[in-house]
């Protein structure tokens, strides 16, 4: 049911059309649902398309220079995107987004796979037509080597952690590669083949630690993808052609282009004047020039992030004490009816971001969106203000015992949402007598803050993972110790049961009441103002035929991306030489 | 001479160790921790983290960093950018050549334009023409940089889309192009910074160069060539002009760290990727390998700026060339 | 006595000339225009600058007669904005130029007083710190030291702003030193701070008020310029620099918010620079240079 309410109200707003909807997922928890995507205008993709005639050139417009086209040491994301075209997973996880097992995954270099009847080890049988772009063929050993250097700690692969559960792989011949485990657990398949792509270990002869950074394939990649590097010309583009011969068939587009453009407006406009096809940072306030644009669809991705003011319950001066305003609970709730959430979501997202409901996302099967919040009234909020002892003074700050109504909330100036909300409510406070000072930090400082848990209150937002399981390490107990990631401290046993009571649940129905009755618990503390749940929107040229695309990686289907011979335009051309 | 020369060199070579000192200590005395930012993504681990401290050197006492960075400076290794993951000489060597670019356009163009309208109104001193010029020249002289920049992208890129918005080249068709279309593509990504920095450089110019002529025009030999009945254009021309010459070579010296101030905004609004855009990029990434080398790079241009007008002013001095 | 009758009239005389220049008179009145209701600007504005009346309704609005200069992505009022931001800018940039020209008139009043060993050492510090770019500087040590308050950055500000005017007053300082009253003064025994302090100081003002009229304009457009770049006037504190930042994510939909700060920072630069060029023509009616 929630999908569909979540669906319908995603749609509404801009008649977006559903495009496709939320698959079903396993009753086994950690399961990703969303293949939930909202596709304004009537040129939605068909996946049945022409195939006798490749071609087309995508453009996607980027804000920055990728960091390094190195896979193991890449972060940004207009890397990943780049590379997850150039190379090969052995497996790639399917539009059914399931991490469990190996269910729905689809072959990439390897054709098949065999587990071990203990399931500790996982053979992966190559494919022997796969071929690296220089000519030679991909053999196990590239895999069994590029698994050693992703777990190489002189390689400092952000990914190692990853692929930590991973003992060993052995090449029992040049097109098997073995993965070993210690022990079974439920995700070992997606952590032998989402975190790495493989790499050809003949380019790499004797370079290791710090110098791969430097390598020339860290600059030119050389994989076995579908599509093949060209050319990176820093601070300007980046260019991948269609590998014609490839193992796993020709891709349906010429090339892809990456235009660099450093900021926001140069990137938007070059997709408002057609210089480029594909944008995806669209923000609340380029929604209506977006509407002008008939040639430009948008496509809205669920989200998988929420945002929140976090309130510290403890002192920061004194951990072992309660903190001095946030310790008192009826305070907090005070503070969080003083904030019109919905306005401020609609002020700042427009359509891109819903009210949080909590701490979670809508995007979780067991989410129940029927939660009950603590309402936004201004009136209220004085009322109870003023019954817990805080009183206005003449400067129009409440005070108490002498003490005014006064705190700082740390707020990252990467965010520009969460700076955009943080003076909204800001404001919104000191109609309710309440002074939030707004202390804007750079992500370095800020993160700092947080880990140490130096601060009244901080504007986070989590990026949630495939499991709903992380909300023990944010709000739970557990992580609540120094090196834990629940900053604000909320301890409360009986919500770290309810939620422990939920996860051990299989069946959905009853894990959704579960947790339902877990997030009561917490809303109801209010150790945070929720605030939004941002979805990504990406612009695409109506030129482009595209498949529904994944939430989590919506480049990742992009070789089967095409134009239709009627509507190419020049640049389409450009590339079909080769 | 030599000596001179000798001096002034040394002179330059103290002030850029000098910028590159401050430049350390600006930055390693800072709060908070640069390497924050870096290894923000919480996949890293600790170890990892421990391992890129020990290869920057960052986990050693700060005057040994500094003996560190200044022997490697001395080398011209000038780092590891983080942001970018590149050396930061690379990083430099790529957009180095664009500022240049972008700076001798603009120096040529607003040296030329200045020196006309200074010329214009010194014949017609007093006149209408000589009090509007000095009215625009004044106007864009009180211009903020980026200011400009903004309102000339309103109106000819967003308003009139007569010109592209930013960066240098096309990206996307910049490299099927022959080498004529290619040098049509940048020129046509150049006209807006170009005139951006002209429209106020040349009002600095031009201001400047009129008080200069005005300076020299009551001087003995050219009222002497009055006398003789020389005509006023020509006494302008011949006389004043070539003597106020010498304080535009002066300007031309000036003109550098004004130059850099304006690449620095022109870059940033127009996406140029020079040195500017790295320096305001390097801001926001906290990318301080990077910031300093950029600091170093930057004076030792004005270093060399005031070096090359020094010489020039001894090659043009009329003391020592005098016709008269 | 016979001094300040001299100064006296000698005042009148620069007053008369300066107001004989309707250039000048125009630059005075367009800064009263503007310093008058920024610095009173609670009585001016017609809103508080940080109230969000309405953040869905009001919020982006063009400029319309209730608000002349539009209002921002939270419904404020930009002219109000702008008022409280000019409070700030101007501020800065005043006290920041105070700072500045008294290091500066003190070093240079110091170098070409003393003059041997220690005036060669001080000069030489001084072609040094010439030739440091100062923005680049600057942002250097704004993007290391971020949370810094306004008062310091003030003080930042004016103390990489004293160079040239030092060396001009280092110049004067020397041209007076050899003159005939500063000779009797040290024949009659006066110390030497006094003479300093006495004759000399008085004797430089000229190039320290002229500097101090162009210095102003200048660190205003330095001021937009660091806070443009995010590393001047922190936030929430607005300043013209910060406004016009605010807007320039957006500007080509809502221009309002960025131009009008701008034209406000152009018009009182220019007030200043015509009013610094005229009291150096008021003040010396015959050095006309470049100076």
């Amino acid at each position: 049911m929630d999908v569909a309410a979540v669906t319908a109200q995603l749609c509404r707003a801009a008649t977006f059309n559903l495009l496709s909807t939320m698959r079903q997922f396993a009753p086994f928890a950690a399961v990703l649902v969303i293949a939930l995507a909202c596709d304004r205008g009537e040129r939605a993709a068909s996946a049945a398309g022409d195939s006798a005639s490749p071609g087309g050139t995508i453009v996607i417009s980027t804000g920055g220079d990728p960091d390094v086209l190195f896979p193991p040491l890449l972060e940004s994301v207009a890397a990943q995107q780049v590379t997850d075209l150039v190379y090969d997973h052995l497996a790639n996880i399917g539009s059914s987004m399931n991490t469990v097992g190996d269910a729905g995954f689809e072959p990439q270099l390897a054709r098949s796979w065999t587990w071990s009847p203990d399931s500790l080890s996982i053979a992966f049988h190559l494919d022997p037509r796969a071929k690296w772009h220089d000519g030679l063929p991909v053999r196990a050993s590239d895999v069994a080597f590029t698994y050693a250097l992703y777990k190489d700690s002189a390689t400092a692969s952000p990914s190692a952690p990853l692929i930590a559960s991973i003992d060993s792989v052995t090449t029992p011949d040049s097109l098997t590669a073995v993965f070993w485990y210690s022990g079974r657990s439920p995700m070992q398949f997606f952590e032998a083949t989402n975190p790495m792509l493989i790499i050809p270990e003949h380019a790499l002869e004797g370079i290791r630690g710090q110098e791969l950074r430097t390598a020339p394939l860290a600059r030119a990649p050389i994989g076995s993808g579908r599509f093949r590097f060209v050319g990176w010309n820093a601070g300007s583009s980046i260019e991948i052609t269609a590998d014609t011969a490839n193992y796993r068939g020709r891709p349906r587009a010429d090339r892809i282009i990456w235009s660099i453009a450093p900021d926001f407006n140069t990137a938007f406009t070059r997709l408002l004047g057609g210089e480029s096809d594909v944008f995806e940072q669209l923000t609340a306030a380029s929604l209506p020039q977006i509407a002008g644009h008939a040639e430009i669809r948008t496509v809205l991705l669920p989200g998988l992030d929420y945002n929140f003011i976090q309130f510290n319950l403890r002192d920061p001066a004194h951990p072992a004490r309660p903190h001095p305003l946030f310790g008192d609970r009826a305070l907090r709730r005070a503070l969080t009816m003083a904030v019109d959430r919905a306005h401020i979501v609609q002020n700042v997202y427009d359509t891109l971001a819903q009210v949080a409901v909590g701490p979670t996302v809508r995007a979780y099967p067991s989410t129940d969106t029927t939660l009950q919040q603590i309402p936004y009234s201004l009136a209220g909020a004085r009322r109870l203000l003023d019954s817990l002892g805080w009183r206005n003074s003449g400067d129009g700050i409440r005070r108490r015992n002498g003490r005014p109504l006064e705190f700082t909330v740390s707020v990252p100036s990467s965010s520009k949402a969460r700076m955009s909300m943080a003076v909204i409510v800001q404001d919104q406070l000191k109609q309710a007598g309440v002074k939030m000072n707004i202390d804007k930090l750079e992500i370095a400082s800020f993160i700092d803050r947080e880990t140490h848990h130096s601060f009244d209150a901080v504007f986070g937002g989590w990026h949630v993972d495939a499991s709903p399981g992380g909300i023990r390490q944010t709000w739970g107990s557990a992580g609540s110790h120094t090196a834990g990631s629940n900053y604000g401290s909320y301890e409360n046993p009986v919500f770290d049961a309810a939620v422990e009571s939920a996860l051990s649940e299989m069946n959905l129905d009853e894990r959704r009441a579960r947790f339902k009755k877990a997030y009561q618990m917490i809303i109801d503390d209010a150790p945070a103002i929720w605030l939004a749940e941002p979805r990504s929107m990406i612009a695409i040229s109506g030129r482009i035929r595209t498949p529904s695309l994944r939430p989590d990686a919506w480049w990742a289907n992009i070789p089967e991306w095409w134009v239709p011979p009627a509507e190419r335009i020049a640049r389409d051309r450009l590339g079909s030489s080769r | 001479m030599a000596g001179y020369l000798f001096r002034r060199f040394a002179q330059a070579v103290v002030v850029v160790a000098l910028v590159a000192t401050i430049a350390f200590f600006l930055i390693h005395l800072a709060p908070g921790d640069p390497f924050a930012a870096a290894v923000a993504n919480p996949n890293v681990s600790e170890a990892v983290r421990a391992h890129w401290r020990e290869a920057y050197g960052l986990d050693r006492p700060v005057p040994e960093q500094f003996m560190r960075y200044i022997a490697s400076v001395a080398r011209g290794d000038l780092g590891w950018s983080f942001s970018l993951q590149r050396p930061v000489l690379d990083v430099l060597a790529d957009a180095l050549p664009h500022t240049l670019l972008l700076m001798s356009i603009a120096l040529a163009a607003s040296f030329a334009l200045g020196i006309l309208l200074a010329i214009a109104q010194v014949m017609k001193r007093g006149s209408a023409t000589d009090r509007i010029i000095g009215g625009i020249s004044l106007l864009f002289f009180s211009m903020p940089e980026f200011w400009l920049a903004l309102m000339v992208v309103v109106l000819l890129a967003y308003r009139f889309p007569v010109f592209p918005i930013g960066g240098m080249v096309d990206p996307v068709t910049h490299g099927s192009l022959g080498p004529v279309s290619r040098l049509v593509d940048v020129a046509r990504h150049t006209v807006l910074p170009a005139l951006t920095l002209t429209l106020l450089y040349s009002a600095v110019v031009a201001r400047y160069q009129r008080a200069a002529l005005l300076d020299v025009l009551p001087s003995e030999y050219i009222t002497t060539a009055r006398a003789k009945g020389v005509p006023e254009r020509r006494v302008i021309r011949r006389h004043a002009l070539r003597n106020a010459l010498l304080p535009v070579i002066t300007l031309f010296g000036l003109a550098f760290p004004a130059l850099l101030t304006g690449a620095v905004y022109v870059e940033k609004v127009f996406s140029w990727p020079g040195m500017g855009l790295v320096i305001v990029n390097s801001i926001d990434t906290r990318d301080y390998p990077l910031l300093m080398a950029a600091m170093i790079i930057g004076s030792a241009l004005v270093a060399a700026g005031s070096l090359v007008a020094d010489l020039m002013y001894l090659a043009f001095d009329p003391r020592l060339r005098d016709e008269d | 006595m016979k001094t300040e009758s001299a100064t006296t009239v000698e005042r009148r005389r620069v007053l008369r000339r300066l107001m004989s220049r309707r250039s000048a008179v125009a630059a005075m009145i367009i800064l009263l225009l503007i310093v008058i209701p920024c610095a009173a600007a609670p009585l001016f504005a017609p809103y508080d600058p940080s109230a969000q009346p309405d953040i869905i309704a009001l919020r982006s609005q063009p400029p319309s007669l209730s608000h002349p200069f539009g209002t921002d992505p939270f419904s404020r009022d930009v002219l109000s904005r702008l008022l409280y931001g000019g409070r700030v800018s101007l501020s800065v940039a005043l006290i920041a130029t105070l700072v500045s020209i008294t290091l500066g008139t003190a070093y240079g009043a110091v170098a070409g007083f003393a003059g041997g060993v220690v005036e060669s050492v001080m000069m030489r510090l001084l072609d040094a710190l010439l030739s440091i770019p100062r923005l680049l500087l600057l942002i250097a040590v704004f993007a290391a030291w971020r949370q810094l308050s306004l008062p310091a950055f003030v003080i930042i500000v004016g103390f990489t702003g004293w160079y040239g005017l030092s060396r001009m007053v280092r110049g004067q300082v020397l041209a007076i030193k050899g003159q005939d009253f500063v000779a009797s003064a040290r024949a009659l025994g006066a110390g030497r701070a006094r003479i300093l302090l006495k004759h000399i100081l008085p004797n430089v003002l000229t190039p320290v008020i002229v500097a101090a009229a162009l210095g102003v304009g200048h660190v205003i457009l330095l001021e937009a310029g660091l806070s443009y770049l995010g590393v001047g006037v922190q936030q929430p504190q607005p300043s013209w620099g910060n406004i016009i930042q605010d807007g320039s994510d957006q500007i080509a939909r809502l221009w309002w918010i960025s131009f009008f700060p701008g034209v406000a920072i152009v018009l009182t630069v220019m007030a200043f620079n015509i009013l610094g060029d005229a009291l150096r023509e008021a003040l010396e009616p015959r050095q006309t240079g470049p100076g």
